[in-house]
């Protein structure tokens, strides 16, 4: 699934190359409001389209495609930015580990290589820390990228994410969210490549929002009922 | 005793207003609860200002009127609290309904996509 908000200028040529690369998987584009032509291009394309009538956020798209995904009974889901920033090549990697059943939650990170290409900024690297720490002393989960939005889920979380999804800025929350429900989470390396186009979900003025909205939702998350 | 009768008029103004609105069905019973908790309140206390007095000191207030202001300030506080909880309630709703529009949407046009693709079996 790819969540998307005015990516027509990348999300035809990702379909088109997740069709190629991966006849067999089933690309469901989640357009989340979009003011410009992104649900036809993804059409055109030969994808599944569920369209928002307004902006949610992406992680309202999220969760519209988990909630699709419990309907139709699939076994596992990818998520993947409309921004073609992550390689299609990487998907089956990222699957994998779900469909071995070694993890319920599987994330493509960007920082398990060094030969990854992908260069961040220097905020955002020690925001990415950060995070990874912060995870990582409240769960026991060591993770490098717990921001990264290409990721895999199996069954048991689908069905999770289909009743409750954060809304903004939902990646490294629902981290903490599937700990708590005793997930099994790893990690694969993947490599990114820069924007095609867009703008990042993440924007300059909103990073200091980002960070502390973020991570008091992680901290009320360790007030909520352990299931 | 000229603020006295003008409290209960104020008191008195504010719980017509809320009837009348709920009369016209602007507003709820759910809604108007707190207005109509709160003016009553004000009524009686403005009618028995001995018990305001008598409240006021108990509870170690120097003034009457610090008193009147504590509760004033408390109601708007919880006031407030209260619409906050329910913008957002409004607002988790609203996204679930956009989500189940896009849903539905969805499915209405998948059985007519894939009845075009499928070749004729019967």
């Amino acid at each position: 699934m790819i969540p998307a908000y005015n990516e027509s200028a990348a999300i035809r040529e990702l379909v088109l190359s997740l069709r190629k690369q991966h006849p067999d998987y089933v690309p469901l584009v989640i357009n989340d409001g979009s003011r410009d032509q992104t649900a036809s291009e993804a059409l055109l394309a030969g994808a599944k389209v569920v369209s928002h009538p307004f902006n949610l956020g992406i992680g309202g798209a999220v969760q519209t495609g988990y909630k699709i995904a419990r309907q139709e009974n699939y076994d596992a889901v990818i998520q993947i930015d409309g921004d073609a920033q992550h390689d299609p090549a990487y998907l089956a990697a990222v699957l994998e580990p779900i469909l071995s059943n070694r993890l319920d939650l599987c994330i493509g990170s960007r920082f398990l290589t060094s030969s990854s290409s992908f260069k961040s900024t220097f905020t955002r690297r020690i925001g990415i820390r950060f995070f990874s720490r912060l995870l990582s002393s409240l769960t026991g989960v060591h993770l490098t990228d717990p921001t990264s939005g290409f990721r895999a889920t199996g069954r048991k979380l689908i069905a999770c994410f289909a009743e409750y999804y954060p809304i903004d800025f939902p990646e490294p929350e629902a981290i903490k969210i599937a700990k708590r429900l005793s997930a099994r989470i790893g990690e694969v390396p993947v490599s990114m490549r820069a924007r095609q186009g867009g703008v990042s979900s993440i924007r300059y003025l909103s990073t200091l929002y980002y960070m502390i909205k973020v991570t008091f939702a992680i901290l009320i998350d360790t007030l909520k009922e352990k299931r | 005793m000229q603020s006295r009768t003008f409290a209960i008029m104020v008191s008195v103004l504010i719980m017509l207003i809320v009837i009348n609105l709920i009369r016209r069905q602007k507003m709820t019973f759910k809604y108007s609860m707190l207005w109509l908790a709160t003016s009553l309140a004000a009524l009686l206390f403005s009618i028995f200002d001995q018990a305001l007095n008598q409240i006021s000191s108990m509870m170690g207030f120097a003034l009457p009127s610090n008193f009147v202001f504590f509760c004033l300030l408390s109601f708007f506080i919880i006031q407030s609290l209260f619409l906050t909880i329910y913008v957002n309630q409004q607002n988790s709703r609203i996204e679930a309904l956009a989500q189940a529009v896009g849903i539905l949407e969805y499915q209405q046009q998948k059985p007519s996509d894939s009845r075009s693709v499928k070749p004729k079996s019967d």
